[in-house]
């Protein structure tokens, strides 16, 4: 059976595991509506001052809902995984000649999708109240994030693999979710930032995430904001699948 | 691989595994020899952490074998783990199914990974639903099955893709008697379709139902190999059960005189009941009942039976087999006796 066969298959699987469960897609929703409902208001007064330069407040804002979005759509790879581990399914399925690479890339795809439905909802919801995305430039930005997606999901499913215990991986992913968040401009843009913070947010691969989407989502494809948020998230996302691979292979339990 | 005639689905040499520990590494598997015969049920049977799973997993390529040797229907466990995962199924201690899926979709994406064809994996999947009786519930999820149920299913997945070999760890640990009668018929009836099974257990009676032949393992080590008879055999001895009636014979009595009798290799009294290791219960037993008529000793029970697997694990480790939690006929409690 090809890997691509062997994709669709475990894909699939993850896919039925999700429609089975649809408390997940509305909670996955809730979140960025929420933000829309309750904190977008609070940076109408905002608009037109400094770091919200492209006209509309949602402009800038919407683009770091969705990394925001992206980023936690796959946290939870590693709750799913552990579960996996627990049960037999991970190491029966290692007894099959199955590829580890599509082992861990089925559960992948299924958070890109689960992540990809609602931006799209949240995309056409902001519309009416502001928000002017711009059509290429979006879809080009929504490419970069489900590489976001494909970089949360697998780690999360690496550490989880790894760790085997429930506790310790919500240390670890908590741990760096709020200072990842916090340095990435995903709230409020970093231009408002002292020096020193927008230093920092140098080393914070989300950072170059929230500058690509601002600028796709404006149009400036041509942006070398946008060039580098690819290179960034395009590099850890090679390391991220093989490291996962990596451990998919070796786990025992 | 043939030997004698026999084929060997399974030849192992010299296996060991350790893991690292606190205080030094903790030898789990310390040079262990199988062969497993094609068409056979072998019997894996040993206490809790005798190293049963460690050696099931390094034979069935999920943990790196430290040394030793292992060969499965021919393939080389060590150089061509992959070609040795196609022909093998594996039903792991901890279970195996995904529970949030229908036992239907289970195993048909069991029998797809493995390469089978939408068609092909669908008529296995009626087919192992058939033998295996899974037919009430194999349409709804996983997750709602019984503890026996889940462990047909699981035993089902093992063999979608019809493996020379299948390895079941413990398969039913956990069932209540009634589930455990049924898992054990539906075994039967895949044995008798030529399936070649590899089963561990802590259970005796397990063993002693199942197994063509067994390895008895403990801390690492094979202590015992063979038929269940001729393990039992070994031991070499059978044991009576004695009560006595009212009367003078008070059980002490009766122990000291039947201690004197030759035929008698050993005793043990537990309450009121006395236990006698005799030799061939054929011939004693009636010496033992002449012997007893001489010195006028009514008897309320009298009762012989063969010696169990228990015997034979107390002989060889010295130690009963405890942690099995069945009941026995004869509480083992006999010392080691001279080989
Ligand atoms: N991953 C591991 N790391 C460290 N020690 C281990 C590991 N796996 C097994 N062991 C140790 O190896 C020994 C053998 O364990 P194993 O699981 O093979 O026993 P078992 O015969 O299957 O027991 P049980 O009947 O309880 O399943 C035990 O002492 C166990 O603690
Ligand atoms: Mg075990």
């Amino acid at each position: 059976m090809t890997l691509l066969g062997q994709l669709r298959l475990l894909w699939w699987r993850k896919m039925l595991e999700t429609l089975r469960a649809p408390v997940w897609v509305v909670m996955g929703l809730t979140t960025p509506l929420l933000y829309l409902a309750l904190f977008a208001p609070l940076l109408r007064r905002l608009g037109g001052g400094p770091g919200f330069a492209h006209g509309g407040v949602l402009d800038t804002f919407i683009p770091g809902i969705l990394v925001l979005m992206a980023f936690g759509s796959g946290m939870g790879a590693g709750w799913i995984v552990i579960d996996e581990v627990r049960t037999g399914v991970i190491e029966r399925l290692r007894v099959t000649p199955v590829s580890r690479f599509a082992l861990l890339l089925g559960s992948v795809l299924r958070d890109v999708v689960t992540f990809v439905v609602p931006a799209l909802v949240v995309v056409v919801v902001s519309i009416p109240f502001g928000y002017h995305p711009h059509t290429a430039g979006t879809v080009l930005l929504l490419v970069l994030l489900c590489l976001v997606v494909a970089v949360t999901s697998a780690w999360s499913a690496a550490l989880g693999i790894t760790l085997r215990d429930i506790g310790s991986l919500a240390a670890v992913v908590t741990g760096l979710q709020l200072p990842l968040t916090l340095l990435s401009g995903i709230l409020l843009p970093l231009s408002l930032a002292p020096g020193w913070l927008r230093g920092l947010a140098h080393v914070d691969p989300l950072y170059y995430a929230v500058q690509a989407s601002r600028h796709l989502s404006a149009g400036d494809v041509a942006d070398v904001a946008v060039a580098t948020g690819f290179l960034v998230i395009a590099a850890l996302a090679a390391l991220t699948l093989v490291w996962a691979t990596r451990c998919y292979r070796a786990a025992t339990a | 691989m043939t030997v004698g005639g026999m084929s060997n689905v399974l030849a192992a040499k010299g296996l060991r595994k350790s893991f690292p520990g606190r205080g030094g590494p903790v030898e789990a598997v310390r040079g262990v020899d199988l062969r497993v015969r094609a068409g056979e049920v072998f019997g894996f049977l040993g206490p809790n952490g005798a190293g049963k799973t460690t050696t099931l997993r390094m034979l069935a390529t999920l943990l790196p074998i430290d040394a030793g040797s292992a060969h499965i229907a021919g393939v080389d466990v060590r150089r061509d783990p992959a070609e040795v995962r196609r022909r093998i199924g594996y039903v792991g201690q901890v279970g195996g199914a995904d529970l949030p899926a229908t036992g239907r979709e289970n195993l048909l994406l069991q029998g797809r990974l493995h390469g089978a064809s939408r068609a092909a994996a669908a008529r296995r999947a009626d087919e192992l639903v058939d033998v295996l009786a899974l037919g009430e519930f194999v349409d709804r999820r996983a997750a709602t099955y019984s503890g026996g149920q889940r462990r047909r299913l699981e035993v089902a997945l093992g063999l979608m893709h019809s493996p020379a070999l299948l390895f079941l760890d413990e398969p039913t640990t956990g069932l209540d008697p009634q589930n455990r009668a049924n898992l054990w018929d539906q075994l039967r009836a895949l044995r008798a379709r030529g399936t070649t099974i590899f089963l561990t257990t802590h259970y005796l009676e397990e063993a002693d139902a199942l197994a063509d032949r067994l390895a008895i393992i403990d801390r690492g080590r094979v202590v015992a190999e063979g038929t269940p008879a001729e393990l039992k055999r070994q031991v070499g001895g059978e044991t009576v059960l004695l009560r006595p009636g009212p009367g003078p014979t008070t059980p002490d009595r009766l122990r000291t005189l039947l201690d004197e009798q030759p035929f008698v290799r050993e005793s043990r009294l537990a309450g009121d009941t006395l236990y006698l290791t005799i030799g061939d219960g054929s011939r004693t037993l009636p010496r033992l009942l002449a012997a007893l008529a001489e010195h006028q000793v009514t008897l309320e029970t009298i009762s012989l039976s063969a010696p169990s697997l228990d015997d034979v694990f107390l002989r060889t480790t010295g130690r009963a087999l405890r942690d099995a939690g069945t009941s026995l006929a004869v509480p083992a409690a006999r010392q080691e006796v001279p080989a």
